[in-house]
């Protein structure tokens, strides 16, 4: 049953963030905004309840199950886009390794290493 | 093949085929990556992911009717990315002691997360349909598809973009950071979750905790800042008109 209410938790603050998003008009996810929020009421709060963390921890567990429906979509499209793969793929692939050495380059710039292993 | 189509058509009448399906390729992609021992260069959502498509393929479900029985599943997204609030909450302490340096790293990376590929994918003489399903490859489903309407985009490239590169991200990352020799799991996990989004961020949290929780760091404030400077600087180019 906690991890019920804790679920309940989660569904509100997602809720929750769709309403900001409809007053404010914000182009940011209502996930993101009841992510945000959750944070600061545990902060407040000092601690998590364990309703929260039963439900969460198996939903984070899963995150990458719940997008792999999306994900499956590709594999439809490739017909539709033959030709120009190939350039999207370069753009991709290049982008990403220039984009993950930047910033861990400016992350080790900017952090001087303390070593938490 | 008559007597299989109406078996499918008899099939897919109830979501819980569809997410069946998705459960069993997530499953068996787990196991595979198990006993390939982890490899970094081939995450488990990759694995599975072709596994369901070729699945549906060799089934002849159309990807429409199969995406709709899923729903059932992708609408849990949006709880799972409130969950991330918790490991947000968690790691607070470490994350305000680097509060400066992120704020600083952040528009820089996330900026150009989104232009390297576009400039180049500009250079390769891409359609400004394609540019515009590109743009947001670094943020999270959730928010990325919102992004890509506004900037009038294909949702289905973008969804590809986002795999390739939340996968391309975990050996990038693995490299460089034995390139540069950070062994800091902060660091790590913040470029994860900056670059790679959710793939990333799940693969941070194989790592552990704390890695998942700048992951997690990172991939939100990629989102946010994206989502909001995005649409802006595409109106500002004059890409959207």
């Amino acid at each position: 049953m906690p991890a019920l209410s804790g679920f309940l938790w989660l569904i509100s603050y997602w809720l929750i963030g769709e309403v900001v998003i409809y007053f404010t008009a914000l182009p940011i996810s209502s996930g993101v905004i009841g992510m945000l929020l959750l944070c600061v009421t545990l902060a407040m709060r000092g601690r998590v309840p364990s309703s929260i963390a039963a439900a969460a921890q198996p939903l984070i567990a899963l995150l990458a199950m719940l997008i792999m429906p999306g994900v499956v979509g590709v594999f439809f499209i490739i017909g539709e886009l033959s030709g120009q793969w190939s350039a999207i793929l370069i753009a991709l692939l290049l982008g990403t390794l220039l984009s993950v050495v930047t910033t861990l380059w400016l992350l080790k710039r900017l952090i001087k290493p303390t070593h938490v292993r | 093949m008559s007597a299989d189509t109406s078996l499918l058509t008899l099939l897919t009448t109830t979501p819980l085929f569809a997410v069946g399906l998705t459960l069993t390729a997530y499953l068996i992609g787990n196991g595979v990556f198990q006993r390939l021992k982890r490899p970094s260069w081939l995450p488990a959502i990759l694995i599975a992911a072709l596994l369901l498509a070729g699945a549906l393929a060799l089934m002849g479900l159309p990807y429409a009717t199969y995406h709709q029985g899923a729903t059932w599943l992708t609408v849990l997204l949006g709880p799972a990315t409130v969950a991330l609030g918790m490991p947000l909450y968690q790691q607070l302490p470490r994350i305000v002691e680097l509060w400066r340096p992120l704020a600083i790293c952040l528009p820089i990376a996330a900026t150009l997360a989104a232009f390297y590929s576009l400039a180049i994918a500009w250079l390769l003489g891409s359609s400004d349909t394609i540019l515009a399903s590109l743009a947001a490859k670094s943020v999270t489903a959730p928010i990325a598809i919102g992004i890509t309407e506004q900037l009038g985009g294909t949702v289905a490239l973008l969804m590809g973009a986002l795999l390739i590169t939340g996968v391309a991200t975990i050996p990038c990352v693995s490299l460089t950071a034995r390139f540069l020799r950070i062994d800091d799991e902060r660091l790590i996990g913040f470029a994860l979750g900056l670059n790679g989004h959710a793939i990333g961020t799940v693969r941070a949290f194989e790592i552990s905790p704390t890695a998942g929780a700048f992951a997690s760091l990172g991939m939100s404030l990629t989102g946010i800042f994206t989502a909001v400077l995005l649409p802006l600087a595409w109106r500002l180019i004059g890409m959207g008109s």
